[in-house]
């Protein structure tokens, strides 16, 4: 497997979104294990202290938890956390740009979901 | 207690300094790579710590002194050597008897089960393997060695992708823990970047860079500039400057991040930028 790692952060930052992003997905469900740091250097080619980096961070933010002598854990509620977190940034970030935008364009919320829905993307 | 340290190192072929007042610090769990244009002095250095050659100066390798300690340094530390070459007619079986015997921190059970993984047998000889399963082989050798120190000369020289890959991930997989360290000369530096803790760029015998990957993160940036805005960053005398499209890339050691990023859009160089800046002119 080959990836590639952007220059602008830091690769524990990134190996951090990637599992916050497979968390989000389902891929990761509460209470399964992460890939071991050992692993995990291996198959990204990847110096363990980068990769250890990356899970204290998950640890801090109590998405993951550290179980004595076994590995690393998704914790219960990380995906609705995560959820949470994701709903206010974009909420607070995102929206307002595009709330400007579709102002602009004079785009109504009924041609909005109309398009949605014609585009299978009701839900 | 550091792994390695140097202090003055130095070593001449006659009027050539091979060499030149070397002062090195290698902490334990560290991946080190040591990189520098051919002739620069990596396999000197590396002679040099593991007492196969003669030198001035001080040196210490766990502890030890590699000149008068080399039998019982050698107990500690593995080498797999640029030139690495073993007997042609020898069975690989033989290869790993041998090295049992002569070796006390030896696991032959390791070592075959390393194998098993390759499709190297235990009844071929040496010649009838290609020169990837031969560094196969080598590594098969050397992980079974519970060693403090590994060093490895241009390790992955001549392989193709495919072995490449898979001797770093063996590496990192199987052998690498906090107790170890390694040490690895490379021309082939966008390979190991991920890896490495550590980066020392060695250029006609001296160390010209000398900083942990977090440091040189934090130190060098590349700023991606448009002509009119070019001379104001050439004011804060940048490291290097390359253009691409029309515009100039300029690399710079040191400078506060935020005013560069004034200037134009920022990246972290790669390994390979730096080397390219830190080493022009050493063929001119």
């Amino acid at each position: 497997m080959s990836i590639t790692w952007n220059d602008n952060a830091p690769i524990y930052r990134q190996l951090r979104d990637r599992v916050v992003a497979m968390i989000l997905d389902g891929v990761l469900k509460q209470g399964d294990a992460l890939p071991s740091v050992r692993q995990v250097a291996a198959d990204f080619q990847l110096n363990p202290i980068t990769v250890s980096k990356a899970y204290q961070e998950l640890v801090d933010e109590q998405l993951v938890e550290k179980r004595r002598g076994l590995g690393m854990y998704v914790t219960d509620g990380a995906r609705d956390a995560l959820l949470q977190s994701e709903r206010e940034r974009f909420l607070r970030e995102e929206w307002p740009m595009l709330y400007a935008r579709l102002k602009r364009m004079n785009l109504d919320l009924q041609t909005l979901m109309q398009s949605a829905g014609s585009n299978g993307a009701q839900s | 207690m550091s792994v390695v340290q140097a202090r003055n190192l130095s070593k001449r072929y006659g009027t050539t300094v091979a060499l030149d007042n070397v002062n090195l610090d290698i902490q334990p769990g560290r991946i080190v790579g040591l990189v520098g244009p051919n002739g620069a002095g990596k396999t000197t250095a590396l002679k040099a710590i593991l007492g196969l050659a003669e030198f001035d100066g001080e040196l210490s390798v766990l502890g030890m002194n590699p000149r008068s300690q080399r039998t019982e340094l050698m107990q500690q530390v593995s080498f797999i050597a640029d030139v690495a070459v073993l007997p042609r007619w020898l069975r690989v079986g033989d290869a790993v008897d041998f090295v049992g015997g002569v070796h006390p921190r030896f696991s032959r059970e390791k070592c075959l089960a390393f194998l098993a993984r390759t499709k190297i047998q235990p009844t071929q000889r040496v010649r009838e393997l290609s020169k990837g399963m031969i560094v196969q082989l080598h590594l098969a050798l050397i992980m079974a060695i519970d060693a403090k120190l590994l060093i490895l000369d241009e390790p992955t020289l001549g392989l193709d992708i495919l072995y490449r890959k898979e001797f770093y991930n063996s590496l990192l997989g199987d052998y690498f823990d906090e107790q170890k360290t390694i040490l690895v000369t490379t021309h082939q530096i966008e390979e190991v970047e991920h890896i490495l803790t550590d980066l020392l760029f060695i250029k006609e015998g001296r160390i010209v860079l000398n900083a942990s990957m977090d440091e040189v993160g934090e130190r060098f940036a590349e700023v991606l500039v448009n002509p009119d805005k070019a001379d104001a960053a050439r004011a804060l005398k940048p490291l290097y400057e390359r253009q691409i499209f029309g515009k100039s890339i300029f690399l710079f050691d040191g400078a506060d991040h935020a005013h560069l990023a004034q200037l134009g859009e920022l990246h972290k160089p790669s390994i390979a930028d730096l080397f390219v800046a830190t080493m022009k002119g050493t063929y001119a």
